[in-house]
C-alpha cells in the first residue's frame, strides 16, 4: 500500500483560526457591551454575601481540617495514574509481555507511595 | 424550518437587517429569562407542573432555573409569604443583578389570598415592587405561562434608560430599597 | 405486662401518691384526662416518667389554652404523655390566672419541651420559669402581642382595603 504525503501548510488551517477569533470576539464584545450599556445599581446591601436572604454571621475564611485536603490531593494523584492505564488497556495485546513489565515499573514506585500512605495513616478520617 | 421567535421590525436587505439595539437586546433578554423560583407553597407545585413536559416552560427560554439571585433575571414568588419571611424576600430581591423583574404567582403572593391573618404578608408588593400578578389559587400552569409571556412583553419593550430614570428611583425608595 | 396498666390503676396510684394535688379525673375516648395543681406539676410528671410500672417516657405534646370566661383560671397548659412500653397515653392539665402566667418548665425532664414551651410563650404569653432560652419561635421577634389570646383579632391589623360591613363587623 502506498501512502501519499500531503503537503499541508499553515494557510490551510486559516479557517479554524478565523472561527476561533469570531467566537472569542463575539463573547468578549457582548460581555463588554453588556457592562457598558446595561443597567447598574450599587448599594451596600446588594454587595453583601448571599446567605439566602438572611444576614451572614462571621467570617467564611476559617481554618478547616487538613483531612479534606489530603483526601482530595491523593485522589488526584491516583486518578492521574489510572489515566495512564487507559492507553495500556486499549493496546494490551499488542504491547504484550514487555509492555506489562514496563507498566509494572511505572506502577511500582506509586505502589510504594501507597503503602507509605497507609502506614502513615494519611487517609484515616478520624 | 423551525421558527424560534418573531424577528423585530427591521429594514432588511440582502444578508443584513437594520434595527434599534434596544429591540435586539430586548429580544435576547426576553427569550432567555433565568427565573429564580421562590416557591413556598402550593403555587410552587403548580410551577413544577409548568416546568414539566406538558406545559414546558423551557420552550420560552426559561430552562435554567437559578436559586442564586446573582444569576437570575426573574424573581417568581409563588406561595404564601409570612411577615417573618418578608425581610428575607426583600434581601433576595435586593441581591439580584440588574435588570430584574418580579412576578407574583397566586393569590397569596398577590394579596395574601385567603390567609387574612396576623402572620401573613398581605401581598408581596408591601415589600418589593412587582411587575406582573398572576391570580389564582393556585393558578393553572397555563395562567403561569400567560404571566411569563406578559413578562416577556415587558422585557421586549423596556428602554435602556428605564432603570436610571427618576420614576424608577422613586419607586425603589418608596419601598425603602436603596 | 402491657395490659396490666389500666386507667383505673393509674388514677388510683396518682391519688394515693399526690392526694389533693389531683383536682379532677375524667376519661374521654379511653384516654385519662387529669387536672392537677400548678405547683405540683413537675413532681407529678417526674413521678409518671420515672415510675417503672407506668414509664411515661415520651412527652407527645405541650400546648397552651386560653378561656377568657373562666375568671381566675383563664390560662392553661396541657401535657400529653405516652408510654411506649405500655402503649398508654395520658393527658394532664393545669389551669392558672392570666394575671400570674408563670409555669415551671419541664425542659429538664424532656428536651422536646424546649420548643413547645417557646411556642406556648409566643402565642399565649405563658412564661416558663427556668427555661434556658424563652423567646418567640414562630412569629416575628418584634411582635408586640401574643396572637392566640382571644382578645386579639385573628385578621391582619394593617389591612387597608377591606370593608367591615361585608364581614359582619
Amino acid at each position: 500500500m502506498e501512502t501519499e504525503v500531503v503537503n499541508s501548510q499553515l494557510i490551510d488551517y486559516a479557517a479554524i483560526f478565523v472561527q476561533f477569533v469570531v467566537a472569542a470576539g463575539f463573547v468578549l464584545t457582548t460581555i463588554y457591551f453588556a457592562q457598558k450599556i446595561g443597567p447598574k445599581h450599587k448599594s451596600v446591601k446588594k454587595f453583601e454575601s448571599f446567605e439566602c436572604g438572611l444576614d451572614s454571621i462571621g467570617n467564611a475564611r476559617l481554618p478547616f481540617s487538613v483531612k479534606y485536603f489530603l483526601v482530595a490531593i491523593l485522589f488526584v494523584l491516583f486518578d492521574v495514574e489510572v489515566i495512564f492505564f487507559y492507553p495500556w488497556a486499549v493496546n494490551f495485546r499488542e504491547l504484550g509481555e514487555s509492555g506489562f513489565v514496563k507498566m509494572l515499573a511505572f506502577i511500582a514506585p506509586l505502589l510504594l507511595g501507597y503503602f507509605y500512605i497507609i502506614k502513615k495513616g494519611a487517609l484515616k478520617w478520624e | 424550518m423551525v421558527k424560534v421567535t418573531e424577528a423585530p421590525e427591521m429594514y432588511t436587505g440582502e444578508g443584513y437587517g437594520l434595527t434599534r439595539l434596544e429591540k435586539i437586546v430586548g429580544l435576547a433578554r426576553a427569550n432567555s429569562i433565568w427565573p429564580l423560583p421562590f416557591a413556598t407553597s402550593c403555587c410552587g407545585i403548580e410551577f413544577m407542573a409548568t416546568m414539566g413536559a406538558t406545559y414546558d416552560l423551557g420552550r420560552f427560554g426559561a430552562e435554567r432555573l437559578s436559586f442564586s439571585p446573582r444569576q437570575a433575571d426573574l424573581l417568581m414568588v409563588m406561595g404564601t409569604i409570612s411577615k417573618k419571611m418578608g425581610p428575607v424576600l426583600k434581601q433576595v430581591y435586593i441581591q439580584m443583578a440588574e435588570p430584574k423583574w418580579v412576578i407574583a404567582v397566586g393569590a397569596c403572593a398577590s394579596s395574601g389570598g385567603i390567609f387574612d391573618t396576623y402572620s401573613v404578608l398581605q401581598g408581596i408588593d408591601k415589600v418589593i415592587p412587582v411587575d406582573v400578578y398572576v391570580p389564582g389559587c393556585p393558578p393553572p400552569p397555563e395562567a403561569i405561562l400567560d404571566g411569563i409571556i406578559k413578562i416577556q412583553e415587558l422585557i421586549k419593550t423596556e428602554s435602556f434608560r428605564r432603570r436610571e430614570s427618576d420614576e424608577y428611583q422613586k419607586l425603589l425608595t418608596s419601598y425603602g430599597i436603596e | 405486662m402491657s395490659d396490666k396498666v389500666e386507667n383505673g390503676l393509674i388514677e388510683s396510684l396518682l391519688k394515693e401518691q399526690f392526694g389533693d394535688a389531683i383536682r379532677s379525673v375524667e376519661e374521654s375516648y379511653g384516654m385519662l384526662d387529669i387536672v392537677v395543681k400548678r405547683e405540683k406539676i413537675i413532681e407529678i410528671i417526674t413521678w409518671l416518667r420515672d415510675s417503672s410500672l407506668m414509664n411515661f417516657n415520651f412527652l407527645t405534646s405541650l400546648c397552651g389554652m386560653h378561656f377568657p370566661d373562666n375568671k381566675g383560671e383563664e390560662l392553661g397548659v396541657v401535657y400529653h404523655m405516652h408510654s411506649f412500653a405500655n402503649n398508654k397515653r395520658i393527658r394532664l392539665h393545669i389551669l392558672f390566672s392570666i394575671s400570674d402566667p408563670h409555669v415551671p418548665t419541664v425542659t429538664g425532664l424532656y428536651r422536646t419541651a424546649n420548643w413547645m414551651e417557646r411556642e406556648a410563650f409566643d402565642f399565649f404569653g405563658i412564661k416558663f420559669t427556668g427555661h434556658p432560652d424563652l423567646r418567640r419561635i414562630l412569629n416575628m421577634e418584634d411582635m408586640q402581642y401574643h396572637p392566640l389570646l382571644k382578645q386579639y383579632p385573628l385578621e391582619d391589623g394593617t389591612r387597608t382595603d377591606k370593608e367591615d360591613k361585608y364581614f359582619g363587623r
